[in-house]
């Protein structure tokens, strides 16, 4: 068990976003989702793109707020935190994105991208600007000189370095992670998921992972959960993903991966219908119409989140009656 | 069919792919594999007679069943392309004209490679789409690009490119945009072009995943030459190449190497 002695950091609860749409309509992009994030371990959040992992994760950071739900972070219900208390909880959680370029200013140096959380909140004085920098730079594996560069003249996963340095100048407790490796070259993209595991045995930082392949998340998450149309529907340990997950999406999504390790002489499995629009999320299971053990039940009530087994939930109708 | 014999391209003065040959065969799937800025859709565009300004073949010749493609104009081009040589980009979408109905383009397209009337080949186009496996075609002959999954809009371009059931398939990145249930949809159809119409593919992809279920026969670029090549079994399982191990080796495989 992965949780045994970890203590819980983060606690989400029924956690719902609408975002209003055209023709009056409303778009569900959370649909009542709880989670838990342990101390120094990472969440794996996985799912296709539009499921809602960045909708969710973006509570975290108070970039959104929910439509309904609480989420406790040190005492705190961060969807009511307002004004200075807002900004100074922003210190403890700091989110790493896709695609560092656009996140930059491109006319900033290295030096001043880095240090400016630091500045913002007067932790530094100008002169010792240089002396941190490089100190940051330094602990994601950069030269020190890097820090006369502009975004620029890097490489992408230099970049994606380069974000985690900032990040992490403040210390936070914890560090999020939306698709920070999905646009770089496989090699560069272990060398950055070897450097972020790293900081996390160091400094027992937690992750909040983001990331649409799932073998990736399942080999560096301590706990996955996965999403569809806005919903959880399976949370297991990440080490159990593969020989145990039993959502009939989860199982979809694991066998649709190409793995270099795969029997070639099968055929690789798909779901041919299209996933329903985000807008229209049927009445009851929302992978209903794509699931191959789709029953009565599934098509009127939707199924909930339900303990099946030791740290795994899954919300599927085939597995009300657990054994436990 | 194709052959490439000592290719060298160059952007400007530039020589970008150097000493590049490669022959496929009838009904064979090649990949071409490497990391960004390699040369991949470099060497996949000059074999379509599609280079980005500036970007020439200065070295070798390129045969397309024994004749050199580097000679041919762009009559000739427009000719080949579509009915005998196809090809599909990362985003088909993107290459559609976004203020025209899906239809539209599907007609005039075809209406560029053979006499049709308009309403048959909107029947056509229907056809190709089912044939593609897209449900209720009318409808999406009716869409713009953009009221279309990115999923759909790659299967609208292959529907499109596979109408004269062409000899050779090129494919750049053609899941790279795609979530993993579409990617596995697409590469299921390609698959099926080649068993049902021997139809050659050559296709790029920077997931080896891809590349290893696709492909008889794969070739590793780096920085603009070929780093490493062979079949699949000799790749995946047997190749010494320090780059190509290093590359498989940052593959996340489920059930494999756990970082935490
Ligand atoms: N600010 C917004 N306004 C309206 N719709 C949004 C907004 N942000 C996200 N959405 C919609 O919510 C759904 C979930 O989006 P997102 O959380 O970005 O998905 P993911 O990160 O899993 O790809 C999508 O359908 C998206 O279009
Ligand atoms: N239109 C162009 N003009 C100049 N250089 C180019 C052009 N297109 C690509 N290049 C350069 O050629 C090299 C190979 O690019 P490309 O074939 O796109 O690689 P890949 O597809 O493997 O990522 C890169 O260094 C790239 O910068
Ligand atoms: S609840 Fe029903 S439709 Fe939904 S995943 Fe389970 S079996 Fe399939
Ligand atoms: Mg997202
Ligand atoms: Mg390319």
């Amino acid at each position: 068990m992965f949780n045994e002695n970890a203590e819980v950091i983060l606690e989400a609860n029924h956690i719902t976003r609408k975002f209003p749409a055209a023709g009056g309509k409303t778009l569900l992009a959370n649909n009542d989702i709880s989670l838990k994030l342990y101390k120094g371990k990472t969440l794996g959040l996985v799912g296709e793109s539009g499921c809602g992992k960045s909708t969710f994760m973006r509570f975290l950071v108070m970039l959104d707020k929910p439509t309904e739900g609480e989420i406790l972070f040190q005492g705190k219900d961060l969807t009511k935190l307002k004004g200075e208390e807002l900004r100074q909880f922003r210190r403890h959680i700091q989110m790493v994105f896709q695609d560092p370029a656009n996140s930059f200013n491109p006319k900033l140096r290295i030096r001043d991208i880095v240090c400016e959380p630091l500045m913002n909140f007067g932790l530094i004085t100008k002169e010792e600007k240089d002396a941190k920098c490089r100190e940051l730079l330094e602990m994601v594996e950069l030269p020190g000189d890097f820090a006369d560069r502009y975004p620029h003249n890097m490489s992408g996963g230099q970049r994606q370095r380069v974000a985690i340095a900032r990040a992490l100048a403040l210390h936070p407790e914890i560090l999020i992670l939306d698709e920070a490796t999905s646009a770089l070259d496989v090699s560069v993209q272990k060398t950055v998921i070897d450097l972020v595991t790293k900081l996390q045995r160091e400094k027992g930082i937690t992750i909040g992972f983001i990331c649409h392949d799932i073998a990736l998340v399942a080999s560096c998450a301590h706990q996955v959960a996965v999403m569809y149309l806005g919903n959880l529907v399976e949370v297991l340990p990440g080490d159990e993903l593969h020989t145990r997950a039993v959502h009939p999406y989860t199982k979809a999504l694991m066998g649709s991966i190409f793995d270099i390790n795969m029997d070639f002489s099968k055929p690789i499995e798909s779901i041919d219908s299209e996933a329903p629009s985000p807008l229209d999320v049927p009445a009851g299971c929302p992978f209903a119409n794509r699931c191959d053990s789709c029953m009565e039940i599934c098509k009127t009530e939707r199924p909930v989140m339900t303990d099946y087994a030791p740290d795994h939930q899954v919300a599927c109708h085939l597995f009300k009656n657990s054994s436990l | 069919m194709l052959k490439f014999n000592n290719v060298t391209i160059s952007y400007g003065n530039n020589p970008t792919v150097k000493d590049f040959s490669l022959h496929v065969e009838q009904g064979q799937v090649v990949s071409l594999v490497g990391e960004s800025g390699s040369g991949k859709t470099t060497v996949i565009r000059a074999a379509l007679g599609l280079l980005p300004g500036g970007g020439k073949v200065t070295d070798g010749d390129i045969l397309y069943n024994g004749k050199s493609v580097l000679t041919l104009s762009d009559a000739q081009w427009r000719k080949m392309r579509g009915t005998e040589i196809s090809m599909i980009f990362q985003d088909s979408g993107a290459m559609m004209n976004p203020t025209k109905k899906v239809g539209d383009v599907f007609v005039e397209y075809l209406q560029t490679h053979e006499k049709i009337s308009k309403k048959d080949a909107w029947n056509k186009g229907i056809m190709m789409l089912e044939k593609m496996r897209l449900p209720s075609g009318d409808n999406i002959m009716r869409s713009y690009p953009f009221q279309l999954s990115g999923g759909m809009r790659q299967r609208v371009g292959i529907a499109m490119g596979m109408t004269y059931s062409p000899k050779l398939l090129l494919a750049d990145e053609p899941t790279s945009a795609l979530d993993v249930t579409t990617q596995a949809q697409i590469v299921r159809q390609m698959m099926a072009l080649r068993d049902v119409y021997g139809t050659s593919i050559i296709v790029v992809t920077h997931n080896l995943g891809v590349a290893a279920y696709m492909s008889d026969y794969i070739v590793v670029m780096k920085h603009g030459v070929i780093e490493d090549q062979g079949d699949r079994d000799h790749i995946l399982h047997h190749s010494e190449n320090e780059y190509t191990r290093k590359l498989l080796e940052a593959v996340p495989s489920l059930g494999g190497e756990r970082y935490v």
